[in-house]
Formats: C-alpha cells, sequence, structure tokens
C-alpha cells in the first residue's frame, strides 16, 4: 500500500515537472525565445502575425498572401497567424502581450493609447525611417501618412492597412425623380433631408449601434474647420465643446438629425451590416460609407442608380480644402524586438508588393500612389480625383480620445441623437467627461 | 458503505477536487480582483496605488453605477417573474395536458439551449423598426403607428425587452424543474384534497405549490443569481443603451474595465457586484429560512 502511494506520489511529480519543463521549453512561434522576448540571431523559424479582424479583412487577406510568398520564397514556415474579431476583445489581447512583453512579429495598432503603450516599452517600429529606408516614403499618399502621425512626436509607428476613403452614396435615381442637387453645405444636406422626409422617403440611413457612424456626424464640423485642432486642444482641456463653434455646429448637426427623423427609424438598433443591408436593398436615399464598400455598391452604381459626394462644408465658416476623409484603417506595427534582417526584407518586400495585393485580393485602394491597374470596378477610377491631392487627413476621434471618454461620449451621443438631451445639456457632459477622466 | 462515508479523508476526498476548483476559480479571482481594485490601471504600463478612492468615488460619486443598480433590480424583477411564475404556470399547464405534452416539453426547452448570440439576432429581427420586424408588422394590422414602435432603440422599453429576452431563454429551464417537482407531489395528497372537495386551482393553490415550496425558493434563488449578474443578453442586444438605459451592473463593469481601459475601477465595480450579490442573496435567504420556520 505504501509502495503504491510512493510510486503515485512519484508519478505525480514527473508529470508535474515534465508539464512545467515543457512550458519553460516551448518554441514560440516565431522561434525560440531567451527570457526577455528576443529571438537569437539566425534561429528565426516563421513570421507571426496578431490581426483585428476576420479572415475577410483587408489586413488579413494583404498580409495573408504576401507573407505567405515571402516565407515560401526563404525557406521559412508557412506564417502563423492569430485573429481576433471583436474590439474589445483585440485590445485585450494586445495588453496581454504588450504586458508579457511577449508582441508576435506585426501586429494591429491603433494609433493612440495603445501604440503608445508599444512604443514605452519599445516594441513598435519606425515605419517612416523604415519607408525612408526603402525609397518608398514619398510613394506613400500624403493623406495617410499624415493620419498615422504620433501626436506626441510626429513619427510614423503604424503601417496603413489601405487606403480608406469616406463619402456620402446617394440613390441618383430618387434624386433625380425629385429633381434634387447633391448638397454642398450642411445646411443644403439638411433642407435635402427635409425635402426627402417630406416626400417620404427615408433620407439618411446610419448604423446607429456601431460608436463610429454617429461620432462621425458629431466630428465632421470640427473637422473641416480645424483638422484636429479642436480635439486635440479639448483632450489638452484648453477648448469646450461649449465654446467652440465647430464642436457646437456637430452637436447640433446630430441633434437635428436625429430628432429631426431624419436617420431610418429604430437607427440605434441598427448595426453596419444591417445598414448595410438596408442601404443597398433600396432603403434610404443617402449613406455616409466608403471605399471598403465598393464590391457592394459595384452593381446599383453600374447601373447608374447610385452616385456620391463628399462632406459638405460648414456654412458661413472657414472650412479645409480637404472634404473626403483619408485614413489608413487600422494601423499595422512591427515588433522591434523581433525586427531582424528577414523582418526588414520582408517589409520592402510588402512595399513593393502591396498596392498589387490591395487591388488585386483586397479590392481596396493602396496607400501607395502607385498606378492602378486596368479592369478594376469602374467606382475606383471615379473615386480617385476625390483623394489624388488631399494631404489632410481625417481625424478619428476614436483613435485620439482615451478609452474612458470616449465611451462617455459614445453613450452621451446616443441621448443626443435620440432628442434626450438638448446640444447644450451634451456640451456640458461632455466638457465634464475630460475633466472627471484626466484625475 | 454507511462507515466510509463517515470516515473523514473520504469525505475530504469527495469535497476537495470541487473545494480546490472553487478556489481557484472564484475565490482567488475575486481576491485578484480586489488587488486591482485599489489601483489606477488601464491595462498596459504601470499601475498607482490609490487606495479606497476608487470605491469612495464610485459609492458617492457614480451616478451612473446606482442607475446600474437599479436596473439590474428591475431586471431582476422581470426575470423572476417570467422565468419562476412563467416556468410554473407552463408545468402547470404541462401536468394538465395528456397529448402532446413531450413534444410542447420539448419546444419550450429549446430557447435554453441556443446560444444568446442567436436568441439576440432573432429578437433583433422580430423587434425591427427597419425594415419592419414581425412584432411590429402584427401590431400594426390593429394600430398602423405601432409599425414604428421602437423597442430595442427606445430608452424606456430597452431594460424591459432585454430581461424578457432574458427570461425567455431560460423559461424552460425552469418549467422543466417546476414539472419535475409537481409531477413528484404524491398523489394521496390530491385525492384527499379532492375527497375534502377542492378544485383544481385550489388544490394548486393548498396542496400542490405548498408542496413544492422548496423548488420555488430554490428557483428564486438561481434566478436571482442569474440575474444579478447576467450580462450577455443585454450586452449583444442593447449594449446597455441607448445612453445606459439597459446598463447593468455586469455590463458596466465591463465598459468600464475593457472599453474604458480602467481596469481599476472596473475590479472596483466587480467587487461591489459581488457584496451586492451576497447581501441580496443573504437576505433572501433570511426571508425564505423565516418562512420555513413559520
Amino acid at each position: 500500500m505504501r509502495a503504491k502511494k510512493i510510486a503515485a506520489l512519484a508519478l505525480a511529480g514527473v508529470m508535474l515537472i515534465s508539464t512545467v519543463l515543457a512550458g519553460c521549453g516551448k518554441e514560440t512561434s516565431s522561434g525560440s525565445e531567451n527570457n526577455s522576448g528576443n529571438k537569437s540571431a539566425g534561429e528565426r523559424k516563421k513570421i507571426t502575425a496578431l490581426i483585428r479582424g476576420s479572415e475577410t479583412s483587408t489586413t488579413y487577406i494583404v498580409l495573408k498572401k504576401l507573407l505567405t510568398k515571402f516565407s515560401e520564397e526563404k525557406g521559412l514556415e508557412p506564417p502563423e497567424f492569430e485573429l481576433v474579431s471583436g474590439d474589445a476583445d483585440y485590445v485585450t489581447k494586445l495588453q496581454l502581450y504588450i504586458n508579457s512583453n511577449a508582441l508576435p512579429d506585426i501586429y494591429g495598432c491603433a494609433n493612440g493609447a495603445l501604440s503608445k503603450a508599444a512604443k514605452d516599452i519599445d516594441s513598435i517600429v519606425n515605419i517612416g525611417d523604415e519607408l525612408e529606408r526603402i525609397g518608398k516614403k514619398e510613394d506613400m499618399n500624403k493623406a495617410v501618412y499624415d493620419f498615422f502621425k504620433d501626436a506626441d512626436d510626429g513619427n510614423v509607428y503604424l503601417f496603413p492597412e489601405s487606403l480608406n476613403c469616406e463619402f456620402f452614396l446617394y440613390r441618383k435615381d430618387i434624386f433625380k425623380k425629385y429633381n434634387l442637387e447633391t448638397p454642398k453645405t450642411w445646411n443644403e444636406f439638411l433642407e435635402l433631408c427635409k425635402t426627402l422626409k417630406d416626400k417620404g422617403e427615408i433620407p439618411l440611413i446610419v448604423a446607429g449601434k456601431e460608436n463610429w457612424q454617429l461620432m462621425r456626424y458629431l466630428s465632421f464640423a470640427p473637422w473641416r474647420m480645424t483638422k484636429d485642432q479642436f480635439i486635440l486642444d479639448y483632450i489638452g482641456q484648453k477648448e469646450k465643446f461649449q465654446t467652440n463653434t465647430a464642436a457646437k455646429s456637430g452637436a447640433e448637426l446630430l441633434y437635428t438629425l436625429g430628432t429631426e427623423g431624419y436617420f431610418q427609424g429604430g437607427f440605434l438598433s441598427t448595426d453596419y451590416t444591417a445598414a448595410t443591408d438596408l442601404f443597398f436593398g433600396g432603403t434610404g436615399c443617402m449613406w455616409y460609407s466608403g471605399s471598403g464598400q465598393i464590391t457592394q455598391a459595384s452593381e446599383m452604381y453600374a447601373n447608374g442608380e447610385l452616385g456620391f459626394f463628399p462632406v459638405p462644408d460648414v456654412d458661413g465658416e472657414e472650412d479645409m480644402d480637404t472634404n473626403t476623409p483619408i485614413h489608413g484603417g487600422f494601423g499595422t506595427a512591427f515588433n522591434v524586438q523581433t525586427y531582424d534582417d528577414t523582418m526588414k526584407e520582408f517589409f520592402q518586400y510588402m512595399c513593393e508588393n502591396y498596392s498589387e495585393a490591395c487591388y488585386n485580393d483586397a479590392k481596396v485602394f493602396s496607400p501607395f500612389n502607385d498606378p492602378m491597374p486596368e479592369g478594376l470596378d469602374p467606382m475606383f477610377y471615379d473615386l480617385q480625383p476625390l483623394f489624388e491631392k488631399a494631404t489632410d487627413a481625417w481625424v478619428s476621434w476614436d483613435d485620439k480620445l482615451d478609452s474612458a471618454t470616449l465611451t462617455n461620449l459614445v453613450d452621451e451621443q446616443q441621448k443626443l441623437a435620440q432628442g434626450k438631451e438638448t446640444p447644450e445639456e451634451f456640451e456640458a457632459a461632455a466638457d465634464q467627461f475630460i475633466i472627471n477622466n484626466s484625475k | 458503505m454507511q462507515n466510509s462515508f463517515g470516515r473523514k479523508k473520504v469525505i475530504l476526498m469527495f469535497l476537495l477536487p470541487a473545494f480546490i476548483i472553487y478556489t481557484l476559480f472564484v475565490v482567488v479571482s475575486v481576491i485578484w480582483a480586489g488587488y486591482y481594485s485599489l489601483f489606477d490601471w488601464s491595462g498596459v504600463g504601470d499601475k498607482t496605488f490609490l487606495g479606497i478612492r476608487n470605491y469612495v468615488h464610485l459609492f458617492t460619486k457614480d451616478t451612473i453605477f446606482w442607475s446600474t443598480a437599479a436596473h439590474t433590480l428591475v431586471y431582476t424583477i422581470i426575470c423572476i417573474l417570467i422565468q419562476v411564475f412563467g416556468g410554473l404556470v407552463f408545468a402547470i399547464f404541462l401536468t394538465r395536458i395528456t397529448r402532446f405534452r413531450a413534444g410542447l416539453q420539448t419546444l419550450y426547452y429549446v430557447p435554453v439551449v441556443i446560444s444568446s448570440v442567436a436568441i439576440c439576432q432573432i429578437f433583433t429581427k422580430l423587434l425591427s423598426v427597419t425594415p419592419i420586424g414581425v412584432i411590429n408588422a402584427v401590431l400594426s394590422i390593429f394600430n398602423p403607428d405601432l409599425a414604428f414602435m421602437e423597442w430595442i432603440s427606445n430608452d424606456a422599453l430597452s431594460l424591459p425587452v432585454a430581461a424578457f429576452v432574458e427570461g425567455y431563454k431560460y423559461l424552460g429551464l425552469y418549467m422543466v424543474i417546476f414539472y419535475a417537482a409537481l409531477i413528484g407531489v404524491p398523489k394521496e395528497l390530491e385525492e384527499a384534497a379532492i375527497v375534502d372537495g377542492a378544485n383544481v386551482v385550489q388544490q394548486y393553490l393548498h396542496v400542490k405549490i405548498p408542496y413544492i415550496r422548496p423548488v420555488i425558493v430554490a428557483n428564486c434563488v438561481l434566478v436571482l443569481n442569474g440575474s444579478l449578474r447576467s450580462f450577455d443578453i443585454s450586452y449583444l442586444l442593447t449594449k446597455g443603451g441607448p445612453g445606459n438605459s439597459s446598463e447593468l451592473m455586469s455590463t458596466y463593469m465591463y465598459k468600464q474595465a475593457f472599453t474604458s481601459m480602467k481596469y481599476g475601477y472596473g475590479s472596483a465595480v466587480a467587487m461591489a457586484i459581488v457584496a451586492i450579490c451576497l447581501i441580496v442573496g443573504l437576505v433572501f435567504r433570511k426571508i425564505t429560512e423565516r418562512g420555513d420556520e413559520e
């Protein structure tokens, strides 16, 4: 009996030790690591990537193709991808990797708190320097490059997933039916909405369940009038919603659109997919969309049912020239601690082949000013003049604001759009959020 | 057999695995959350020790937290009404029929095994305004204005609607438990009641329901526990909105920790939820114990 007990204990001990040893000796996906997470030179076996999104996301499609091809050419094992779809889940995952100093070779990262955290632990490559090293910096669209400039030091640490331009899609057939023109200013836009509503149409489709969709209407006027000045001053508590003309215009616009019934009924429960289905299914006259929807819009556009127009001007104010929001989507970062010669080679390979993968595989605009291939959807060629000369990028409030203030504003903008609070109440609440969250 | 079960080692052997797992996954997590709640931490970088300042803010300045506590209470009451009383009514109904009983029982139980994501998607479509969902389409037959009735995006209705969906999902589970309890009521009691001249309603009110009272109490505790920490339905259906109108304590905790990246404060909210659940559970137990003594 006693011998049995000893044998069982010994067996359990062996199992425990082997488990611990197995854990210690586990090779990471991209090769063996030392204690600090650095890979020893010459031991790279594969390239790893953590991507926010699904298998249909642009970054995955492009990187999958380029990494696979590169790995084959270099005799590496196939690349390893980790895909996380939900935004909150992705952030949690990334935080985990940052905290444990175990970031993969390539990872998705927003320009803001996360890129700052990665910078703080010296885990993010200066993409601007790398683009300069390989002579591709001048080839990148200026507005997209500008979009990823770090607020603290002006460097660029993130590589754009694509060039995204945003615009209003409108139903040409409905506009023609009522003899309507596309609006140049926000007042014209509101008049247009009123006319359409009076005719019994749904003027505007919005995915109110998505934080960013309503926030666009809140930030259009501040962007056209101040680019990023208002939002940066708001964050620095030098400017207030209650006193800034541009910010007040934004709040007023969202309030009017929501309370006058210009959005579709139940807009706060409509997610992006449902909004897409609604608009391309024939409901609504206008929809704030972007180049990511070209595939869905293709057929209606070809039939002459769809047109597009840029973001209107703010009446009576000095607006900046760029009127098409351009951004690089969710950024891609390279881990400086694993950025060895192979990764440098891959970076160059990626930049040289990125446009081809964007246009032919992901069906999106390339962040580089390379010539577009022939045979693409006609919308690609028609949209290009919108951003060809743009130098100012879109300013995403969701990237700039701290997470707590962003969450507060998201809840508050829903109340504003529903008319549960006035623009003045919203402005007062918004000004308080930044103070509370900075403590 | 009696002897072996009486031995301390054997009892320990049976209890230890559950105790270890419970300690690791519940007790340690609670202690860990309690530790984090004393810090200001964004999830990355250094933590700043705050002492009890997160709790002071939570209990004295955070009005949203108290509104979420009120929402959770309303949510729990609706869930108890639907799951416990609804489940009991459905179980009584099942005991009264002889044909299609098994089929109906299975049908009512189906939502329990469907995932919350699917249930929420179904209700989002059913309650849709644009395009008009089935519910509004049916209601508009009686009143055309009801075609534009907002359920999920209406701040006055989003909370009850979320509670209804949660109630609907788990009603079948409690129905099955009640059904099993009801068919376990001894026939002699029912026959004695009939001999005494009790009609069907009286048989249930004075004999069967009092007999299954412990089951009712147990189900109430289960629903209470489930509803107080309910997360998925509210989050998936309304995301706590519009605004904070359907925000529950658990969704608020999640938003604070994972969306606002205030892990310390989110942990303080989590600790408050633990405390509230314990207090409510203990109060409920006291009330029901008193009822037993009476």
